[in-house]
């Protein structure tokens, strides 16, 4: 039965667990002085995996076991940017690890690993393997949180967030176990064929889909089950904060937009409304508390949920009905949501790599200590405002054209007014990114002030991360130029995900 | 007949979980567990499903709640005394009950076709004379390869991260950090 399987087709998956296992077990071997080398090695294995994705799946579309997993354009996509995000995040870390982590085999190790879970959660096709492909992600990243063994915040927030994850991926296996209890299938396929068959939703369907949704928002931090998210990523080691906020929620999204526009598009008019409604939510309060947040982690954390509500809106415009009534699949929203993830994970990550570096030279996180950070290190004050200038969709840098598409996408679909809130939400996040920035280069210290952190220390930004910076802040202005090449690869890939595939290749189950 | 055995085991399992939840004492509670653990094994052996029974048996019921006792005894300094209560419990005790009705609720209005005729698919699986071993096994290396494949990285991910972060050091904490940075720019 299983002899025509096409394993060949995981290749480039066995790269990188076997890349995962090489960094642990070579870090048992090396002399200590050695192991800066580590994360040079699970890169080179990366960059390996993704030519070897490229070369091997670009214009392959096959399934293996029926749909569990799947190899086609989407997941392609999805391969490729989140390996490099995930090689970007092991770059961004190596002078933090070097100071502040004791285990570097185990951080770039289970790094590796995390990123095999979140590739996994594009090209699953089916919910128990989306759903524990999800948990490697997770149980890497309750690792990686916990790192800082000795710092009570990162032991207070790895608690908190073993705690709720587990609660919530609790949540979702019981909300799967409903689907399949009413439908007899965990298939997307099989779900859409099911939702098609029988217009009239049961209601064990009913409350086992909206608990897989409140799973996947406390993944995401969706309000209102974002009431984690600031606590771990103030207390997580600064690149693992950077991680979580663009990793776990870009691999989230992955499984989400293929969830639904595969699974559930059928039974859009059920759900839409729900999803519109929880994007209002979260990128109204997301953005609003970040006012008064002083802390710069926590200020991101409230931001990224505000993100999420923008992203959210693109879920809830993923289909329109016509004028038959039938649900049309909109790619344009899909290609909106993949492309604003990669605008938001560069910018993202380069704010967060600014602070790092800020806080190893400095031990502050608060935002009253940047000030005169433009005159200790103007190439680190210039990446942080186009970082948050892009965050809050600002012309000629990445986030603008990327919220562009997005926004399109939702008035396209009839949610005009969500377009509407969204584009205010915007406005309101420039107030907080500006008060940062006016920090760094605006505020004199007046008479009597103490010196702020940054003004008593001496600064120096290390090669690795100025390089990295480099790379992000020229990533940033080229995708708010030229957008053209990143949004035709979001669109080959959302083609993938309105066609049915071709599954001749593909074993009966 | 398999009816009142089914009930006969639900109802210890129920009190076994009852158990878990409300004693105070933890030892008493994993014992608790023990008992919730061997009546889902129960169940499953009602439901034709050996394989699944005596895995129950071995694994959950035996390794588990011995791994859990282990834990107690090696964590354990003083005697779990601390209040674990907060302002909260009321709250908490109306959306557990709400969530219980609504679960409930659900089921019963629910069209689950398994539920419709379960006898059909026991007689099947006891007719087929098999044991439930080779179904298994057939499911997991063929149709469920993938997930299978992933659950061993996972526990892998699970026991490497529990031993960096549960192992003592040849020296003390580092230092923090940006008194030490200073010193290599200056």
């Amino acid at each position: 039965m299983s002899a025509n399987v096409n394993v060949n087709l995981l290749t480039p998956e066995f790269i990188l667990a076997g890349m995962g296992l090489l960094v642990l077990s070579l870090d048992l071997v090396l002399p200590k002085a050695r192991r800066g080398i580590l994360p040079w090695i699970g890169v080179a294995g990366l960059i390996a995996a993704v030519a070897t994705a490229l070369i091997y799946r670009w214009d392959r579309v096959e399934e293996l076991y029926g749909g569990v997993f799947i190899a086609d354009r989407y997941s392609l996509f999805f391969f490729a940017f989140l390996v490099i995000l995930g090689g970007a995040v092991m770059i961004a870390s190596v002078d933090y690890v070097k100071q502040h982590i004791k285990f570097p085999g185990e951080y770039y190790g289970i790094l590796i690993f995390s990123i095999l879970g979140m590739v996994l959660m594009a090209s699953a096709g089916e919910l128990l393997t989306a759903y524990i492909a999800m948990e490697l992600l997770s149980f890497s990243l309750y690792v990686l949180v916990a790192l800082r063994k000795y710092d009570s915040k990162s032991n207070e927030s790895a608690a908190k967030y073993i705690l709720l994850g587990a609660f919530s991926s609790a949540i979702m296996l019981y909300g799967i176990s409903m689907v399949w209890g009413v439908t007899g299938t965990t298939f997307y396929d099989g779900i859409a064929a099911h939702l098609t068959a029988n217009p009239d939703l049961d209601i064990g369907l009913i409350v086992g889909l909206s608990l897989i949704v409140a799973g996947l928002g406390f993944k995401v931090a969706a309000v209102p089950f974002h009431m984690w998210a600031p606590d771990v990523y103030e207390g997580a080691p600064t690149p693992v904060t950077a991680y979580l906020a663009i990793g776990s929620k870009a691999a989230a999204f992955a499984l989400i937009l293929r969830l639904f526009s595969e699974g559930l598009l059928p039974a859009i008019e059920d759900w839409r409304v729900l999803i519109a409604t929880l994007a209002a939510a979260t990128m109204v309060l997301g953005n609003l508390v970040a006012i008064r947040q002083e802390n710069i982690k926590r200020m991101l954390a409230y931001s990224s949920i505000g993100q999420v509500g923008y992203l959210l809106l693109g879920v809830a415009s993923l289909g329109v009905v016509d004028a038959g009534g039938a649900v049309v699949f909109s790619e344009r929203a899909s290609t909106g949501i993949m492309v604003h993830l990669v605008g938001y994970a560069v910018a993202n990550l380069a704010a967060f790599l600014v602070v790092a570096v800020v806080y190893s030279r400095t031990g502050s996180d608060q935002i009253s200590d940047y000030r005169g950070l433009a005159k200790k290190s103007p190439y680190l004050s210039l990446v942080l405002s186009v970082a948050l200038f892009s965050l809050a969709g600002l012309p000629f840098f990445a986030g603008f054209v990327t919220k562009f598409y997005l926004f399109t996408a939702g008035a396209e679909a009839g949610f005009l007014w969500l377009s509407g809130l969204a584009m205010v939400a915007s406005l309101v996040s420039l107030y907080y990114y500006l008060r940062v920035i006016q920090r760094a280069y605006v505020d004199q210290p007046s008479e009597g002030d103490e010196e702020t952190a940054v003004e008593r220390s001496t600064f120096f930004v290390p090669l690795t991360s100025w390089l990295m910076l480099g790379v992000l802040f020229v990533g940033m202005i080229l995708i708010g130029v030229w957008p053209t090449e990143l949004a035709a690869a979001a669109d080959s890939a959302s083609d993938a995900l309105g066609t049915v595939r071709d599954v001749s290749t593909a074993l009966v189950r | 007949m398999s009816a009142i055995v089914f009930y006969v085991l639900a109802v210890i399992t129920v009190i076994g979980a009852l158990g878990v939840v409300l004693d105070r004492n933890v030892v008493r509670a994993t014992l608790s567990l023990l008992i919730a653990m061997l009546g889902v094994a129960g169940i499953f052996l009602v439901a034709y499903a050996e394989f699944l029974a005596l895995a129950q048996i071995l694994i959950y019921a035996g390794a588990v709640t011995i791994v859990i006792l282990f834990a107690i005894m090696l964590t354990r300094t003083t005697d779990l005394n601390i209040n674990l209560d907060n302002p909260q419990r009321p709250v908490a005790f109306l959306i557990a009950v709400g969530v219980f009705v609504l679960l409930t609720l659900t089921f019963i209005y629910s069209d689950v076709p398994q539920l419709a005729e379960p006898d059909s698919v026991a007689v099947a699986i006891a007719e087929s004379n098999s044991t439930g071993f080779e179904t298994v096994g057939d499911s997991l290396f063929n149709q469920w390869a993938i997930p299978f494949e992933i659950a061993s990285v996972i526990l892998l991910v699970a026991m490497v991260g529990a031993i960096a972060l549960a192992r003592g050091d040849d020296n003390e904490p580092a230092v923090d950090a940006s008194v030490e940075i200073n010193e290599v720019s200056a």
